[in-house]
C-alpha cells in the first residue's frame, strides 16, 4: 500500500458514479489518502457524439466531492482514453498504483445480471486491489452491497 | 489480379440508429467505394457463411462467447458508452468473422487474387473476453489464428486510426503473428505505446507506432520505413492481414489524423510490399465514419492494389510527427533491452 492511500473513483455523470463518489470522498477524508476521480473518455465522447462533455463532468464531480467532505488539496481530476473498465484497471498498475477502486453499482450503461455492460461486476472480476461497489441511491433499485 | 470481396455483412443487422457512427451506411459507402473501381462482373463474391464456434475459440474465450450469445438473445443493449449489442448482433458477429476466413479459402483456391472484408461490427478492439470500441468478435485475428493453426506466419497490419488494443493482446506472446500498427496517440484506446513490443515469446512482434494528431501521410510512410519494415522483414511473413480502417482519414469525425484517399493507395501499395507472393493479402474494414472519405479511401485503396487508374486524392505531406519516430525507435529498443536484462537476470537466479 502507498504511505498516502490512493483511491481511484471511476464517474461518468450517472447518479451511481456520484454515489460512488461520495463514498469515496468521505473515506479520503477518513483515512487521509489521495483521492483520484477519473473519467473514461471513449469514442464517441471524444467526437462530441454524446450529451456529457468532460467540463461538465469536472466541474460535478469536484461540487460533490467537496460536498461531501473531501479534501480539495488531495483530490485530483483525470480524463483517461479508454473505455471505464479497461482505464479503471490501468490505474492499478504503476505509475498510479491505486490502493482501491470505488465504483457505482450500476454505471449509466448497465444491463442486469451480466458481466456485459457493468463496469462493475468486471472490475470485481478482474482488479487485483480491492474495488469496492457503492450500492445505488436511486429509489427505484434495491440496492445490494457488495 | 482478381478482386475478392467477401461480404458485405451487416447492412441489415446490428443496428445502433442513425445517431451511431458505426452504422450500416459505413457498408453502402464501401460498396459504392467498390462499385466506382468499374470492375463489375469482375469481382468474385465467396459465399460467406458464420464462423464457428471452433474457430472463434482459438482467440476468444468460451465463457465470453457464451456471455454475448446471450446478452444478445436477451435482447442485447449497451456494452459500454461505445459498443452496442442487438438481439441479432450474435450472428452478425459471426457473419462478419466468417466473412474474414472465407475471404482467406477465396485466396487460396485463386493465388492471384486480394480480397477485401467489407463487414461490420469491426473487430480490432474486440479483446480475448470482452467487447470494447464497437467490437464484438476480432474479425482478422479470427483469421489470423486460422493461418497459424496451420503452422503460417502471418503479419497483421493496423492503420485505423485507434490503436488495436484487442489484436495486440490476443497475439501478444505469439511468435507466428506480428502486429504492427500505426496511430494516434494518446488517443482512445489508451495502448499502443512504443514500448509494448510483446510477450517473452514473441519479443519484438508487437510494433506500435504512436502518432500525434495532425500527422500527414509522409509521416506515417516514414514511420513504417524506419520503424517497421526491418522487423516485418526479418518476421518474413506468409500472409499480410491488414486492419484497414480509413478513420486516420482527415474528413473523420472520431479521429484527428490527417490522411487522405491518396494516402491510403499509399499505404496499401507499402504493405502489398511485404506479401510474399501474390494471393497473400487480406484486407478487413475496421473504422472510418465519414460516407464520402470511406466511399473515396476504399476506391483509391483496391484500386492502388489492383493497378488501376482509379485518381486518386494527391497524398499529404507536412504535418506533425517527424520527431516522434526517433522517440519512438528509442522507446522500443529501451524496452527490448530492459526485458531482455530482466529475463537473463531472472534465468542467472534460477
Amino acid at each position: 500500500m502507498n504511505a498516502t492511500p490512493t483511491i481511484v473513483v471511476g464517474y461518468d455523470g450517472s447518479v451511481d458514479s456520484a454515489a460512488a463518489l461520495r463514498w469515496a470522498a468521505c473515506l479520503s477524508r477518513a483515512i487521509g489518502g489521495r483521492l483520484r476521480i477519473v473519467h473514461a473518455v471513449g469514442l464517441l465522447e471524444h467526437a462530441g457524439l454524446l450529451e456529457d462533455h468532460v467540463t461538465v463532468h469536472r466541474e460535478t464531480s469536484l461540487g460533490v466531492a467537496a460536498e461531501a467532505g473531501g479534501d480539495p488539496e488531495r483530490i485530483e481530476w483525470s480524463v483517461v482514453d479508454g473505455d471505464p473498465c479497461s482505464v479503471l484497471l490501468r490505474m492499478t498498475v504503476p505509475p498510479e498504483s491505486a490502493d482501491l477502486l470505488v465504483v457505482g453499482s450500476r454505471g449509466s450503461d448497465a444491463h442486469e445480471g451480466s458481466l456485459l455492460g457493468s463496469t462493475s461486476l468486471e472490475l470485481g472480476e478482474r482488479s487485483t486491489i480491492p474495488v469496492t461497489i457503492v450500492p445505488s441511491a436511486r429509489e427505484d433499485k434495491n440496492p445490494v452491497p457488495v | 489480379m482478381k478482386l475478392i470481396v467477401a461480404g458485405p455483412t451487416g447492412t441489415v443487422e446490428h443496428d445502433g440508429g442513425a445517431f451511431h457512427p458505426e452504422q450500416q451506411a459505413r457498408i453502402f459507402s464501401v460498396m459504392d467505394g467498390i462499385r466506382a473501381l468499374g470492375l463489375e462482373d469482375e469481382v468474385f463474391y465467396p459465399p460467406t457463411p458464420k464462423a464457428e464456434l471452433s474457430d472463434l475459440t482459438r482467440v476468444h474465450s468460451a465463457g465470453y462467447l457464451t456471455e454475448l450469445e446471450a446478452f444478445c438473445a436477451k435482447g442485447g443493449g449497451d456494452i459500454d458508452p461505445d459498443t452496442f449489442a442487438r438481439a441479432d448482433s450474435w450472428n452478425a458477429a459471426r457473419r462478419a468473422a466468417g466473412a474474414g476466413l472465407a475471404a482467406i479459402a477465396a485466396l487460396e483456391e485463386h493465388a492471384d487474387g486480394v480480397a477485401f472484408v467489407p463487414v461490420r461490427p469491426p473487430g480490432h478492439h474486440a479483446e480475448r473476453d470482452r467487447a470494447m470500441g464497437f467490437c464484438l468478435l476480432n474479425n482478422v485475428a479470427v483469421a489470423a489464428a486460422s493461418l497459424t493453426a496451420k503452422g503460417d506466419r502471418v503479419l497483421i497490419f493496423d492503420w485505423d486510426v485507434h490503436h488495436g488494443n484487442g489484436t495486440q493482446s490476443i497475439f501478444w506472446d505469439d511468435p507466428n503473428v506480428l502486429y504492427v500498427s500505426t496511430h494516434q496517440f494518446p488517443f482512445f484506446p489508451g495502448t499502443g505505446r512504443a514500448r509494448e513490443i510483446g510477450g517473452p515469446k514473441a519479443l519484438g512482434l508487437t510494433v506500435n507506432i504512436p502518432l500525434p494528431a495532425g500527422a500527414t501521410g509522409d509521416v506515417v510512410r516514414t514511420a513504417i520505413d524506419h520503424v517497421a519494415r526491418p522487423t516485418i522483414e526479418e518476421f518474413s511473413p506468409e500472409w499480410v492481414l491488414v486492419s484497414c480502417g480509413f478513420d486516420a482519414h482527415q474528413a473523420d469525425p472520431l479521429g484527428d489524423l490527417a490522411l487522405s484517399s491518396g494516402d491510403f493507395a499509399e499505404l496499401a501499395r507499402m504493405v502489398n510490399e511485404f506479401t510474399p507472393r501474390p494471393g497473400r493479402l487480406a484486407l478487413f474494414l475496421e473504422g472510418g465514419y465519414n460516407q464520402m472519405a470511406l466511399q473515396m479511401s476504399v476506391t483509391d485503396t483496391l484500386g492502388a492494389l489492383l493497378g488501376l487508374h482509379t485518381h486518386p486524392t494527391a497524398p499529404t505531406y507536412g504535418g506533425p510527427g517527424m520527431n516522434q519516430i526517433r522517440v519512438a525507435i528509442a522507446d522500443r529498443d529501451r524496452a527490448m533491452e530492459h526485458i531482455c536484462t530482466t529475463m537473463s537476470s531472472a534465468k542467472g537466479e534460477r
